[in-house]
């Protein structure tokens, strides 16, 4: 582009020419000649491995690498260098007055200006390379450069943090032993200390108690839990409350959603007929029932990603395969064949984005902009997936293999369409009208120590157990990001926030590790325990960290210091999730059916939200009440129409992985559990499950509120403000009262209303 | 092509702080942090800049003239050639096959026919003298306020992808639709009201449904609130009857107790108090969001005006009407639906172009012509662009042989814009002679999108999103504004 503009020829030097002659030969030192005739000059010549070589990378190779330069001009080596680009000869050695790359460098027109912003070179870089081609523009024998051989303060390279092998560092020591129940509160501790912090005190047993059971289960403890927790003071207590909630089937449910997020779950195609995907119930429960039975985590992925090519497949391995066919789908693309490659795109979206933490779609028409990622390791990724039901076919198998293809019925799964599949290739700007050379299936090329070609099928094979190979790359257990990437998700649901902030990238963009050591501890800890993660839950669950309260003695003073909570000082305070909140309303109120597993039911929704459906034929049918009172993780999601409830709730969108989702505070959520017919229903049902059991005693039914509600009795205050609010609504609701709701019981509904929609509620601490 | 444009994956300066790990409450805390490498090397610039609500009414990147947009979306596709991009030539051909040398996919593998001049008459209007069709007799009387851009070309073909690239900027699902985006670069004047509202048609929602006003990957707060012209226009105004104001605001005050009790033991609980005020927000809005939609304030000769209470405007026109008082009372971005669910119940003219068109244009013209004229007397139409469109065009050949409708067509078609600082009374671009295929000045989508978001005085090239490893914005590499439609 900008150097084709100049097409007249620069003058040319002699030496330069002799230059040409002798790449030829390997000759490395170019333009020496030039440079002894000159007066010696009054600086050192640029260090090239130190100054030069991270200013050319950093500055200048993105466009001018070796495929298809810029300008035709590459600057990956001497010799590139030296044979200029379309404008000419770029450099004339030891003598910057008559470089063009000087000239076009120190006008400022390179390197170019991107969205209006100036990409000028600063004087100090700009007298850098006058300096390195005053003095001869030395370019060390057989050194290439490599735009991602190191990270530099626009972009990651091959030595990124995360991409180093993990190493395991042991706990540091520390002094307060009191304050250490485990290994990672060595990790956190030696870092407060470091910053002159302490942690928190211990959080109280009922708030703790309350703290755990949403943290593994997502319900509350009853208020005869809490009580009993209380009072037990024997040294395992708390151990004993851990393992039993890990145990619970309940476990599989809550966490089950976390990862559903991830693997962009929805049971519809989206688009214009938005088809329901029948069966992506089954990978739902599969998911619980892995993480129940505590299936290892490598297990668990290559069951997800090769469960069809696993020597011990199953209908239930297939089932895991799931994941690859719950992308949105579109039936009527605007170009089929160029909906090929969004399909790839999903699946390689999802793929890199669950197990790797890395943005590899970004390479998908480009190099990676920021992290060492070739476009070339997008396709090789893309090949791994290519040999399955991408190319356009019947709708009625909506994207997916037929049940013959699959093996089985009634299963939404994945597999090949055979051992040997069309090659693919790689397209230049990521379209199809130019397409490049042909990838082989692969894995990500900047991981160095893992990387080896695959291989062909065997004879026998029915598939090209590309899925597997990959799957077996990814749980390696030299891979430096899989076990990184999961000990920083399971972190970050137990406490709030990660290690790594951005858990779905662990790229240049991404957040930096808080406590780099520590992640490599856990990580390492994984794959020692097998990969299972229950232990990983046990362990930081034991933690002291785990156990500190969310209010700190010197909360104006840290917070100052570290408001995002980045050294662990305090606990995080945490508003229920959609799920969380609508269960527990369900849950209070004694209404929840824990029935688990099966055909999602489908939520009422209001007759205003049902507008935005364009096809009246299939119009929205609720499943009954009775059904309705199932835990959220079983509620239809329909990507035309997801519940407002839980939308409203920052429910994730259901299009792209989600690593974390919003927590959002707006006044549609006021609205919604003050006035929608859900919570309104909850109410009442609470209030019934009072009055059974309180019948008529205004004391009692207060204790009965608060119990259920918040798993603890009011104070005196609160009391005395509850009566008076039962009292007040006596004499309000007499208009509205008939023989079977009294005013009395009107009246307590109002009072559980007002406890569903207070922030303790809400709240965890 | 420059190619700096094509790779969109630089940093640009909105980083938000979603990706960081902190919600809205979390926005103050984190812009108080250091450079220090532990804390990241993405220290957090947020749009809000501290503040606390993403809500709030921000300023623009630059001056500019509209504070809030209408756009009235045409569901289902009106034709070019029939309503605002005259075409004498058809008569000329009338009866002949396309050139061969038009390419194009017959969407749908529909019956091909011949190519067919307008189904009714075009006549000057205004000073201007633009030329509109007597599908649109009333909206002709305003042509002097039209910016007629017959230009336009979009990505698809097919209803359920075009919608969502004419709301969303890509023809697939998952992306924050316009709306969303002047929200999330302007936020709103009016904090008890929904700041983007999308009012849809009662025969049915558009093609693919709720991503149309989805904020995509940007937090649901943004995203665009379903609006019924009649009553309670949003969801949960009201509880159950007994529940009257006096027994709510008692309510509201006993949890105001017990929630700044539970508060005075959390210090620093800034999430806890942003909660408790944002129930004090709901309560305003219960009473203020049934007042907007409350036309009987309105005198009856604007009611009538805007058609309220005929058919068939009737509909349309209350929509219209509501629309204004959104504006008027500070909402930044309102989209009408003309045309709901599928075919013929939507500008979709595959049967007869004088029967759909007929019925569709009797709906909308007259509310859209009172929509002009009301907020130009009211001083408004300069503040507020209002966009006239469909996801893509028609063709100007029939379905089949003598067959009165016509096909898809994503090649060349009409939008318009009025108020808001656009120049009035003009073309802009031009299709080819048989209105087939954009020639002139051609204005892709994402054209129209930099410049509604410029009109409003957005960069689409500034207004970007994090997400994903990845600035991302509206237009993604595309997009130019065009300066010529700017008064």
């Amino acid at each position: 582009m900008r150097w084709s503009r100049r097409l007249y020829l620069r003058p040319v030097l002699a030496v330069a020419v002799a230059a040409f002659g002798s790449h030829s030969l390997g000759c490395a030192t170019l333009a020496f000649t030039r440079a002894s005739d000159l007066d010696a000059p009054d600086f050192a010549a640029p260090d090239f491995e130190r100054q030069i070589a991270p200013l050319l990378i950093k500055r200048c190779l993105e466009c001018h690498q070796e495929k298809d330069p810029a300008g035709g001009l590459s600057l990956v080596s001497g010799e590139a260098l030296m044979s200029g680009g379309d404008s000419g000869l770029a450099i004339s050695s030891g003598a910057p007055e008559e470089s063009y790359l000087l000239e076009r460098v120190q006008s400022g027109e390179m390197p170019p200006e991107q969205k209006g912003i100036s990409q000028q070179l600063s004087d100090e870089e700009i007298a850098l390379l006058q300096q390195w081609v005053q003095a001869g523009a030395t370019w060390p024998e057989q050194r290439t450069l490599d735009l991602y051989e190191i990270t530099s303060d626009v972009r990651g390279g091959r030595d990124w943090w995360s991409l180093q092998r993990i190493e395991r560092v042991e706990p540091p020591e520390v002094k307060q032993v009191d304050l250490v129940s485990n290994s990672i509160d060595a990790f956190i501790l030696a870092r407060l200390q470091l910053a002159g912090l302490e942690p928190a005190p211990l959080e109280s047993k009922r708030k703790l108690i309350r703290r755990v059971y949403y943290d593994v289960i997502g319900l509350p403890p009853t208020y005869e839990e809490v009580a009993a927790f209380e009072a037990d003071e024997s040294a395992n207590a708390w151990q004993r409350v851990v393992d039993r909630l890990l145990e619970s089937p309940q476990y599989g449910e809550r966490w089950a959603r976390y990862w559903l997020d991830l693997v962009r779950f929805a049971e519809t195609s989206g688009y214009e007929r938005d088809q329901e995907k029948p069966f992506a119930w089954r990978y739902r429960d599969w998911v619980v029932d892995a993480l129940n039975s505590d299936m290892p985590y490598d297990r668990f992925v290559l069951e997800q990603l090769a469960g069809d090519e696993l020597p011990d497949r199953s209908e239930r391995s297939v089932v895991a395969t799931g994941m690859l066919r719950l992308g949105t789908w579109n039936d009527e693309p605007n170009d089929p064949d160029d909906y090929k490659y969004e399909r790839l795109e999903d699946l390689v979206h999802v793929t890199s984005t669950a197990f790797l933490s890395l943005t590899v779609k970004c390479a998908r028409c480009h190099d990676h902009k920021f992290d060492p990622i070739p476009q070339t390791d997008y396709y090789q990724l893309a090949a791994v997936f290519w040999p399955g039901a991408i190319e356009p076919r019947d709708r009625k198998w909506l994207g997916g293999p037929t049940e013959e293809e699959l093996g089985f019925e009634n299963v939404l799964g994945w597999t090949d369409l055979g051992a040997t599949a069309e090659p693919l290739h790689l397209l230049k700007l990521g379209e199809r009208s130019r397409p490049g050379e042909v990838i082989a299936a692969g894995a990500l090329s900047s991981v160095r120590s893992l990387a080896r070609p695959f291989e062909p099928p065997p004879a026998d094979a029915t598939t090209t157990t590309r899925r597997l190979q990959l799957a077996r790359w990814i749980v390696d257990s030299q891979n430096p990001l899989t076990s990184r990437v999961l000990v920083n998700r399971l972190w970050q649901h137990h406490f709030g926030a990660g290690l790594v902030r951005t858990p779905n990238n662990f790229g240049f963009n991404g957040d930096q590790p808080t406590h780099p050591a520590l992640l490599d501890w856990l990580a390492d800890e994984l794959i020692q325990g097998e990969w299972r993660m229950k232990r990983m839950h046990k362990l930081m669950l034991m933690s002291r960290t785990f156990r500190q309260s969310s209010i700190h003695p010197r909360f104006d003073q840290y917070n100052e210091r570290d408001a995002a909570n980045r050294h662990w000082w305090r606990a995080e305070r945490r508003r229920l999730d959609a799920e969380a909140l609508r269960d527990t309303m369900l849950y209070v109120a004694g209404e929840l059916d824990e029935t688990q597993g099966g055909p999602s039911f489908h939520a009422s929704v209001s007759p205003n939200a049902l507008q935005g459906l364009s096809r009246k034929d299939a119009a929205w049918e609720a499943s009954p009440q009775a059904q309705q009172r199932r835990r959220s993780l079983y509620m239809f999601a329909q990507r035309s129409l997801l519940s407002p409830m839980m939308t409203t709730f920052d429910f994730c969108d259901t299009v792209a992985p989600c690593g974390k989702r919003d927590v959002t505070t707006a006044a549609t959520q006021a609205l919604a559990l003050l006035n929608s017919t859900f919570s309104h229903d909850r109410s009442r049902a609470l209030a019934k499950r009072v009055v059974d059991l309180a019948a008529d005693d205004p004391q009692q039914q207060v204790r009965l509120v608060w119990r259920f509600a918040l798993g603890r009795l009011p104070t005196a205050f609160e009391e005395q403000l509850a009566q008076a609010h039962l009292a007040e609504g006596r004499q309000r609701f007499r208009p509205a009262a008939t023989t079977e709701r009294t005013t009395g019981l009107i009246s307590l509904e109002s009072l559980c209303h007002v406890l569903l929609n207070s922030n303790e509620f809400v709240y965890l601490d | 092509m420059d190619r700096s444009r094509l790779f969109p994956c630089g940093h640009s300066r909105r980083e938000f702080v979603w990706e960081m790990g902190a919600g809205f409450a979390g926005l103050a805390l984190t812009s108080l942090l250091s450079a220090d490498s532990f804390f990241g090397h993405q220290a957090v610039a947020a749009r809000v800049g501290g503040a606390t609500n993403p809500m709030a009414s921000a300023a623009p990147h630059f001056a500019s003239q509209a504070k809030a947009c209408i756009f009235l979306m045409m569901n289902g596709a009106p034709s070019q050639v029939d309503t605002f991009d005259y075409k004498p030539a058809l008569e000329k051909y009338a009866g002949q096959p396309l050139p061969e040398d038009k390419s194009y996919t017959n969407s749908g593998g529909r019956k091909v026919g011949y190519l067919t001049p307008a189904w009714r008459k075009f006549r000057p209007g205004g000073e201007s003298g633009l030329l509109v069709s007597d599908y649109f007799p009333e909206v002709r009387k305003h042509a002097d306020k039209l910016c007629v851009i017959n230009s336009c070309h979009t990505d698809s073909h097919a209803h359920g992808s075009a919608l969502v690239a004419m709301n969303t900027g890509k023809t697939f699902i998952g992306r924050p639709s316009l709306g969303s985006w002047c929200l999330y670069g302007l936020g709103t004047e009016n904090q008890s009201l929904p700041g983007y509202v999308v009012m849809l048609d009662k025969r049915g929602g558009p093609i693919s449904g709720q991503p149309n006003w989805s904020s995509g990957f940007m937090p649901s707060t943004f995203s665009g609130t379903l609006f019924r012209p009649i009553g309670d226009p949003i969801l949960d105004l009201r509880g159950p009857e007994h529940v009257t104001p006096d027994v709510q605001r008692a309510q509201l005050d006993l949890m105001v107790r017990l929630n700044q009790q539970h508060m005075a033991q959390r210090p620093g609980g800034h999430e806890l108090a942003a909660r408790v005020e944002s129930y004090e927000l709901a309560y305003r809005m219960q009473a203020e969001a049934p007042e907007a939609v409350d036309i009987s304030t309105e005198s009856q000769q604007t009611v009538a005006k805007y058609g309220v209470g005929q058919e068939p405007t009737d509909e349309f026109g209350r929509n219209c009407l509501v629309a204004r008082r959104l504006v008027e009372r500070g909402v930044r971005f309102v989209q009408l639906y003309s045309g709901g669910g599928h075919l013929e119940e939507t500008w979709d003219a595959h049967e007869s172009i004088e029967k759909n068109h007929g019925q569709h244009g009797a709906e909308v013209d007259q509310p859209i012509a009172a929509l002009l004229e009301d907020l130009e007397q009211r001083g408004m139409l300069d503040e507020t662009l209002v966009v006239w469109g469909g996801e893509f065009g028609r063709m100007p050949f029939s379905e089949g042989q003598n067959a009165p409708g016509r096909n898809h067509n994503p090649y060349g078609f009409t939008m318009w814009l009025a108020g808001g600082g656009v120049r009035g009374g003009m073309h802009y671009g031009a299709t080819d002679e048989f209105g087939f295929q954009a020639v002139e000045n051609k204005v892709h989508l994402h054209d129209i999108h930099a410049t509604i978001l410029h009109l409003m005085g957005l960069d689409h090239q500034r207004l970007s999103y994090f997400h994903q490893g990845r600035q991302e914005s509206l237009t993604d590499v595309g997009g130019r504004v065009i300066h010529d439609v700017m008064a």
